[in-house]
């Protein structure tokens, strides 16, 4: 590493005799040769969570590896393999009957067992219920997903059946489905919102305050309780520089690496998040077939909230990122401020993390009465900033409340962090 | 002529430890000046107080003129000091620990890589310019710390133990160094154990005990009241408090 980062290392000849930039400069060297820390910040997360979150999918997912499933038919009723057969997202094969049909989900390594008893058609044809047996493992997840699949097809067999019979009385479907459900959605903007948008509104909050909690992490961290524990920071209070040019130098170093740390978990989470769409959702034909008619520019704009530019979002989740790890840095620089070694820092900082997160996991899900007090909650208020940009962009009201406030605990952790840095006790241990 | 430091009623608590109790000593300008005591005696602090890092309960000291407690910021510019840890950051090679500092002081880009290229060149350090900090040796250590001190060429020079654990050959290099820097008539207040490091290299010292200043001034003049030659056992006497009239 120190080969690959040599040139930024002298590049510190040329930084403006700034020491705010001087002290950032040496602490992005630093922390780009600190091989670990970049492997578990930055690299690992890139790499597994979108492994973490494809694994589960593709082992569930049918469009992955479709699940067998094995007909057992005592009979044939007409249509009803066919239809089966032809669901899609699993593998379908016809057998005999078996002796034991248990042996065939056991050991036989089927998914699912479709039986159609002896009988079935009489059933019907005679007016009644013809029953098909589904033999599954209950533990196998792609068992449950191919239930899911084959009740699609047998409701659809179902359908034509009860059709048939309806039009022998002369009757409709809505002779037996006699209610109908109109859904209307109520916003504060009186605009409808898009499902990416309701997607993005739970989704997102919480990532962009996450980046707040870890952001930095180990580099803010280091900057602080390890440049005691190595005693370095002796030194670097005899220079010139103001304790608070020190601290506005390690906080842009910060605020660089947790934006580097953010975009890539941002980035990983969207290729995890496509991957995934790849297997639930229908294929990229069969969408393009459907979109034919659409430029892509619409196809964006259907996935955001309706009156917004989606430059505008773009930088209204910028700043949240940029807040979210300034936030989160504040916060580790205040906590670790008590703390004489890295390792007793960790501690402290791990137990602010465990109270301050719990606004951040109850934005997504909290009723709408809770907003107004989430809006001016440490934390809860950057997660509540982006679900108001992105479910009610056209309510300044809304996202400028979580905004000031998220802006006015960045200013107070800022000041803390500050005052407790210039202390004696804090510095010399 | 007037002092290039002068300590004035320095004053130090710890808790209810009085570490450093109201200091007075004068380090003339041009002299390599010793700061002696015991384990515990307060020598850090005192530096410590001088160059900063430590703010006094009471007193004040002055260094070419400029107050301690009013304008820290001039007086850390004056001063060049090397503190008891050598402070090296273990992920910046040793040119770079040098361009951070001389960055820090505001050092223009030429005159800078022109000041570090000498440094490691006198200093033996040349081939490992590019060696992190944390593959360094103790001794490359302590000497890189002695260029960072001296790197912006500082009118007063504090150093805190410069040659402990140091081995022989450096510890010699560090001395040369420190005579020659004060030939220039610069100003160098050491901070150290070695009774023979002092007699060879100071010209005047001033001697703490229990926060207290048991003595200050020249050598010669010690020798003479102690009736002692051997610097050691002069040393030895003060802390003993079997004192001396000054």
């Amino acid at each position: 590493m120190v080969r690959v980062t040599r040139g930024l290392g002298l590049l510190g000849y040329s930084v403006p005799a700034r020491p705010w930039l001087v002290v950032a400069w040496k602490e992005i060297v630093e922390a780009l040769r600190d091989r670990r820390t970049i492997t578990t910040t930055i690299l690992m997360p890139m790499v597994l969570m979108p492994i973490a979150m494809v694994l589960p999918v593709f082992m569930i997912s049918p469009r992955a590896a479709p699940p067998r499933v094995v007909v057992v038919p005592w009979e044939s009723p007409p249509g009803l393999i066919e239809e089966l057969a032809s669901a899609g997202d699993i593998r379908v094969e016809v057998a005999p009957p078996p002796e034991n049909v248990t042996r065939l989900v056991l050991d036989e390594g089927a998914d699912l067992v479709v039986e159609i008893p002896a009988g079935f058609t009489e059933n019907l044809s005679a007016g009644g219920t013809g029953e098909v047996r589904i033999y599954y493992d209950p533990y196998s997840m792609r068992a449950v997903g191919a239930i899911v699949v084959v009740r699609g097809a047998l409701a659809s067999y179902e359908e034509r059946i009860v059709e048939e019979r309806l039009r022998e009385k002369n009757l409709t479907m809505q002779y037996i489905d006699p209610v109908e459900e109109a859904e209307y959605q109520i916003t504060r903007t009186g605009r409808a919102v898009s499902p990416g948008a309701l997607i993005g509104a739970a989704v997102l909050p919480m990532m962009v305050a996450l980046i707040a909690m870890t952001g930095a992490g180990t580099f803010a961290l280091d900057m602080i309780a390890g440049e005691r524990e190595r005693k370095t920071i002796e030194a670097l209070l005899t220079s010139p520089a103001s304790r608070g040019e020190i601290l506005a130098g390690k906080y842009l170093a910060m605020l660089l690496l947790s934006t580097i740390s953010g975009v890539s978990t941002l980035i990983s989470a969207v290729v995890g998040l496509y991957v995934m769409g790849t297997m639930i959702l229908p294929s990229p034909g069969e969408v393009a077939g459907q979109l034919a008619n659409q430029t892509s520019a619409s196809v964006v704009a259907s996935l955001l909230p309706e009156g917004v530019d989606p430059w505008t979002l773009l930088m209204g989740v910028g700043a949240g990122v940029v807040i979210a790890g300034l936030t989160g840095n504040a916060i580790i620089t205040m906590t670790s401020s008590f703390a004489k070694s890295f390792k007793e820092a960790q501690q402290y900082v791990g137990g602010a993390v465990m109270v301050l997160i719990l606004p951040m996991i109850a934005v997504p899900y909290a009723p709408r009465s809770w907003a107004p007090a989430l809006r001016v909650v440490p934390i809860g208020s950057i997660a509540m900033m982006m679900k108001d940009l992105l479910l009610e962009p056209t309510n300044p009201a809304a996202w400028g409340l979580s905004a000031v406030s998220s802006l006015a605990y960045l200013a107070i952790f800022l000041a803390v962090s500050a005052k407790l840095f210039g202390r004696e006790s804090v510095i010399m241990g | 002529m007037e002092a290039a430091v002068e300590v004035r009623g320095l004053t130090r608590y710890f808790g209810e430890l009085l570490a450093v109790d109201h200091v007075w000593f004068d380090v003339p300008r041009g002299s390599v000046f010793g700061f002696l005591g015991p384990n515990g005696a307060g020598k850090t602090t005192t530096l410590r107080m001088i160059y900063g890092v430590l703010r006094p309960d009471d007193g004040d000291a002055v260094v070419l003129g400029r107050s301690v407690r009013r304008e820290p910021r001039e007086v850390r510019r004056l001063l060049g000091v090397m503190p008891e840890d050598a402070g090296i950051y273990p992920r910046l090679t040793a040119e770079e620990n040098l361009i951070y500092f001389g960055k820090l002081r505001g050092m223009e880009e030429g005159e800078l890589r022109e000041r570090v290229r000498d440094l490691l060149s006198r200093l033996g350090l040349e081939e490992k310019r590019h060696v992190l900090g944390d593959r360094l040796s103790r001794g490359m250590k302590v000497k890189l710390s002695f260029a960072r001190a001296i790197l912006h060429e500082p009118p007063v020079l504090l150093l805190d133990e410069p040659t402990a654990g140091v081995d022989v050959m450096s510890a010699r290099e560090i001395r040369s160094m420190i005579r020659k820097y004060a030939e220039g008539g610069r100003t160098v207040v050491i901070s150290t154990h070695n009774m023979w490091e002092v007699e060879r290299l100071c010209d005047g010292v001033a001697v703490i005990n229990r926060g207290k200043i048991v003595f200050s001034g020249e050598i010669g003049e010690l020798q003479r009241l102690t009736g002692e030659r051997e610097f050691e056992e002069v040393f030895v006497r003060l802390v003993r408090q079997e004192v001396i009239e000054t």
